[in-house]
């Protein structure tokens, strides 16, 4: 072990972080500061990923695609598609109350993993989409890597300050009253349901925007990426540990969570070679024992939401 | 300001150590990429024992390079990208692999390649990754495999059946990689020979019932129905459907369908028209060392890509040991002892090889899963053959070419 070595891999772990921490934020605006239970992240992360690398990548036969169009414009389009995806499903769900919608959003982003599965023509199905490009992809392997976490941190504090500016203004006040008390709100003459559509759309144009990030680093994206395991239930856990309702705590949730996943892996190497195999899991184990150790004796998360009215800490 | 300058001057005075270092270093270490967790669970704890297995064979056979030990070290690459990037840059990183073994699924190959290995210049060899797309990686010579494609398969048994005198057929496929990779190639260079393809659809796993599809793939007039699917799962419920409703005379199968267990259950005397195209090994001598040593280890011989992580292993070990451990050199060393001419190395003869390297005699490596002559993306053709059924297994009645 060395401290290059230690410098790479402590870059890579940023580059995931900023992209899961966008996704965090993107819910944060849905279930945090609105009260959604949105759990079809995967799909919109999907939706995100998929536009911007059919639009960017090269050419390929069987498969739409092929443009090279700017990374930029890719990135906007993801947002847009993610957003554009998002509009009709909320306008049909978000009747729904929590676990109902919960249960919808599920099924729309299993519909969303099927037809990515199914329709080869358009995201060359279970071969997925290769060829993307990465900016700064033909410099080395270091200075590229820390290139493309340059991207992601400064997309990440554009979007931490957009959300925030958003939220302390009487908008985000507005949103937290729907959340807590929708019936006061529509009796104060808040339009209860376009505003929580707008939020569903705001938060899952976020989600889009990390897919994009994350199918640009990695230079393809397969079926196997948009798991709800890892793309929807994770980021449960990142915000409900950093602390809904609060985007610090949803960015320090998702840093949590993935630096516990993936040292935890250098821990259990450590354990004998015979058990190896069944070492892997306790990382698994580890997960699920934050979330429980934290809904138990620090339910409202890590950094809990600043109750409106308190002056902000300084 | 001051302390992180003089830590990134150390830093990089130490990488640079480390850099300069392999010429000496005494162990070393590759990277077994499993994926433990996740889809292909069931899968991954045979693999990593048969290219552990291959790893202990070294140790125990003089050790590699100057006496030293080759180390493996396991990561979990949970058959997703996310997961295999991460491992891959901790494997890369933090404990200085030269080469890796895997990952095992062919989306997380891409990943972890793309973004890892092939920028850091470390070479990697897959036991499992079927899809084309690892073919056309630009991978600067580093990605190899140690199975086919499966474009080879599918465009393989298209060209059987052509020259068999069946010219028109339906296609079923099982709707994931597998299938579907099989069943495009195979109708490619079906429709590239004159043929006719009456019926193609994808079905989706564990339905009860897949009349109506078969009905509809029937309606083509075709006689022959080519099935991509796995014969102790959702493709023997295909076959015995359409057995018992006469929707085709003819099915051929690929190496999935290739299983006794379907043999049993719908009896031999049933299965006249049922042919599968499989695998078969050259050099039978190797793939019987990795049975007995592996049998011996405790494993199941008859696990899915137990062959090929063996081999992959062996492989990477002989690469690192024709290259004297420059990581610069390996891919070029790995395609020199894997491929004629040479003295022919069977599995498990690490003793034999690491003498004839050190007298600078050129081995070609004959594995446990195939010969294993890449090309120049790194793929290994496949050796086919077309079996029949006979008894309560099969028997081979024809190479394919």
């Amino acid at each position: 072990m060395d401290l290059l070595g230690l410098a790479n891999y402590a870059v890579f772990m940023a580059i995931l972080i900023g992209i899961y921490a966008l996704l965090a934020l993107g819910l944060n605006i849905q279930w945090g500061f609105t009260g959604l239970f949105n759990a079809g992240i995967a799909g919109f992360f999907a939706v995100g990923a998929y536009t911007s690398a059919i639009l960017t990548s090269l050419p390929a036969t069987g498969r739409l695609g092929g443009y090279e169009l700017p990374l930029l414009v890719g990135w906007a389009a993801s947002m847009v598609a993610a957003g554009l995806i998002a509009w009709p499903i909320g306008k049909i769900c978000l009747r729904f109350r929590s676990d109902y919608l919960a249960i919808a959003t599920i099924g729309i982003a299993e519909i969303i993993r099927l037809v990515i599965r199914t329709e080869g023509w358009l995201t060359g199905g279970v071969r997925g989409v290769t060829g993307v490009p990465r900016p700064f992809g033909e410099l080395d392997y270091m200075p590229s890597q820390i290139a493309y976490l340059a991207i992601v941190a400064t997309l990440v504090l554009v979007a931490y300050l957009l959300v925030e500016r958003q939220v302390k203004a009487p908008w985000g006040r507005m949103m937290r009253a729907i959340r807590d008390n929708e019936l006061a709100a529509a009796a104060m003459g808040k339009q209860v349901e376009a505003r929580r559509l707008q939020a569903f759309v705001f938060g899952s144009a976020l989600m889009g925007l990390a897919g994009a990030l994350f199918v640009h680093f990695n230079r393809s994206i397969t079926p196997e990426a948009i798991d709800p395991m890892i793309a929807t239930f994770l980021i449960w856990i990142m915000l409900i540990l950093g602390g809904s309702g609060n985007n610090r705590g949803a960015i320090l949730g998702a840093a949590l969570i993935w630096i516990i996943w993936s040292v935890s892996e250098l821990l259990t190497d450590r354990l004998p070679t015979e058990i190896a195999v069944q070492a892997k899991y306790a990382r698994v184990f580890i997960i699920g024992l934050t979330l429980q150790l934290v809904l138990r004796f620090r339910p409202e998360g890590i950094l809990p939401e600043r109750q409106a009215g308190s002056p902000p800490r300084r | 300001m001051k302390r992180r300058t003089i830590a990134g001057v150390v830093g990089a005075v130490l990488g640079a150590a480390v850099v300069a270092a392999p010429a000496h270093a005494q162990d070393v270490k590759i990277g077994l990429m499993a994926a433990i967790s996740g889809p292909i669970a069931a899968l991954a704890p045979p693999m990593a024992a048969a290219s552990r297995l291959a790893v202990t064979h070294v140790n125990e056979q003089g050790g590699i390079l100057k006496g030293g030990k080759l180390e493996a070290v396991l990561g979990d690459s949970a058959c997703n990208p996310q997961n295999a990037t991460d491992v891959a840059t901790k494997a890369v990183n933090i404990d200085r692999v030269i080469a890796v073994v895997g990952p095992a699924c062919s989306g997380a190959v891409l990943a972890a390649a793309n973004s890892v290995t092939i920028p850091a210049g470390v070479l990697m060899v897959t036991p499992s990754g079927t899809s084309p797309e690892i073919t056309k990686l630009k991978d600067k010579g580093l990605v190899f495999r140690t199975l086919p494609s499966d474009d080879y398969q599918g465009r393989a048994l298209a060209r059987t059946l052509k020259a068999r005198g069946i010219d028109k057929v339906a296609v079923a496929y099982l709707n994931n990689d597998y299938g579907k990779g099989l069943a495009e190639s195979f109708k490619a260079e079906f429709e590239a020979n004159g043929g006719t393809i009456a019926g193609y659809s994808g079905h989706e796993e564990g339905k009860a019932s897949y009349r109506s599809e078969l009905a509809t793939l029937a309606r083509g007039g075709a006689d022959t129905l080519v099935l991509f699917d796995y014969g102790d799962g959702t493709g023997l419920t295909l076959l015995r459907q359409s057995l018992e409703n006469g929707f085709f005379k003819t099915f051929v199968g690929a190496d999935g369908m290739k299983s006794e267990g379907l043999v049993k259950a719908i009896g031999a005397q049933n299965l006249g028209g049922f042919f599968v195209s499989a695998p078969v090994g050259e050099a039978s001598a190797s793939l019987e060392n990795f049975n007995k040593a592996y049998k011996a280890a405790g494993g199941n011989i008859d696990a899915v890509f137990a062959t090929t992580s063996y081999d992959a292993a062996f492989l990477v070990a002989l690469a690192i040991e024709k290259a004297g451990g420059d990581k610069a050199k390996l891919a070029e060393s790995l395609r020199a002892v894997a491929s004629a001419p040479g003295e022919p190395i069977l599995a498990g003869e690490w003793a034999k090889a690491k003498q004839l390297i050190a007298e600078g005699k050129d081995i070609d490596y004959k594995g446990a899963g195939g010969d294993h002559e890449f090309d120049a993306a790194g793929d290994v053709p496949g050796n086919y053959a077309f079996f029949k059924v006979s008894g309560t297994g099969y028997e081979s009645i024809a190479d394919m070419k």
